[in-house]
């Protein structure tokens, strides 16, 4: 089981990363995770949502925004974050349902696509990729964020 | 398909309990003092706790086929306040829209690939 918390630096722990800093390009090393069953109990009762899963073809599964909750792990692992960092928009979609009865270990990576500067405020845009240990994809993501730096 | 639409009522615990699951420390979350400085009236809900709703929304909408060809994508035009009610609606064209009140906070699509 890995929390959140486990694989992604928290804002305060280390100096964080200054817009200038970003580069596009830069590929967001690949680490693993663990979504236990544990989790997705914890996740789904954050959100509102039955603690024993999402009932899919006689089993269990979790909605498939857990992910979520990983997401700025891959951008922050090596980009670590400012306080006050705000999320302006993302986008998730789909390729394969996350067991809310067993552990599910997966893989992600990502990449820096863009920074820009709009109305005084400056942002970064990113991807995310989650996949099986296999290889097979359980999720892609672009997240766009915004620092106070 | 049919419009769905969901009410929560967002309180600064629910808050809490999705930082301690999302593991940040981002204290525009919970700092009051912080949040009156960078312009907000109030501590901000994360995004990504609505986006959770809005996902779950398009399980019950799309069933089976949101796990294996969903889509979602959000802008957050605005914050999500505690101690405030918001809907969240997804269209029978897959448009979703989180709103307090008259207040847009986020707009989107939560829709299936190659659903046409």
């Amino acid at each position: 089981m890995t929390r959140p918390a486990d694989v992604k630096p928290r804002e305060g722990e280390r100096p964080g990363t200054r817009w200038e800093e970003f580069e596009v390009g830069a590929q967001l090393p690949s680490f693993d995770f663990t979504i236990s069953p544990e989790i997705v109990a914890e996740y789904h009762r954050a959100i509102e949502q039955e603690p024993a899963g999402y009932s899919l073809d006689g089993r269990k599964v979790s909605i498939p925004s857990v992910l979520s909750v990983y997401l700025m792990a891959v951008l922050y692992r090596r980009y670590p974050p400012m306080q006050g960092g705000i999320m302006a928009g993302n986008k998730f979609r789909y390729y394969g349902a996350i067991s809310a009865e067993n552990d599910t270990t997966v893989v992600a990576s990502g990449e820096i696509l863009e920074k820009f500067e709009k109305r005084g405020r400056r942002y970064v845009r990113y991807s995310a990729r989650f996949a099986r240990l296999d290889g097979k994809l359980i999720a892609e993501a672009e997240n766009i964020s915004t620092f106070p730096n | 398909m049919n419009a769905m639409k969901k009410d929560y009522h967002i309180t600064q615990e629910m808050i809490d309990s999705y930082g301690e699951i999302n593991g940040d420390n981002d204290i525009i979350h919970y700092d009051v003092e912080y949040a009156r400085k960078r312009g907000f009236k109030a501590p901000i809900a994360h995004g990504l706790m609505a986006q959770g709703y809005a996902s779950a929304l398009g399980a019950e909408k799309y069933g089976a086929q949101w796990f294996t060809r969903g889509e979602i994508e959000v802008k957050f035009v605005g914050p999500l306040y505690p101690d405030e009610t918001i809907t969240v609606e997804i269209d029978d064209e897959g448009r979703l829209n989180v709103a307090a009140g008259e207040r847009t906070c986020i707009v989107g699509s939560a829709r299936l690939r190659d659903a046409g």
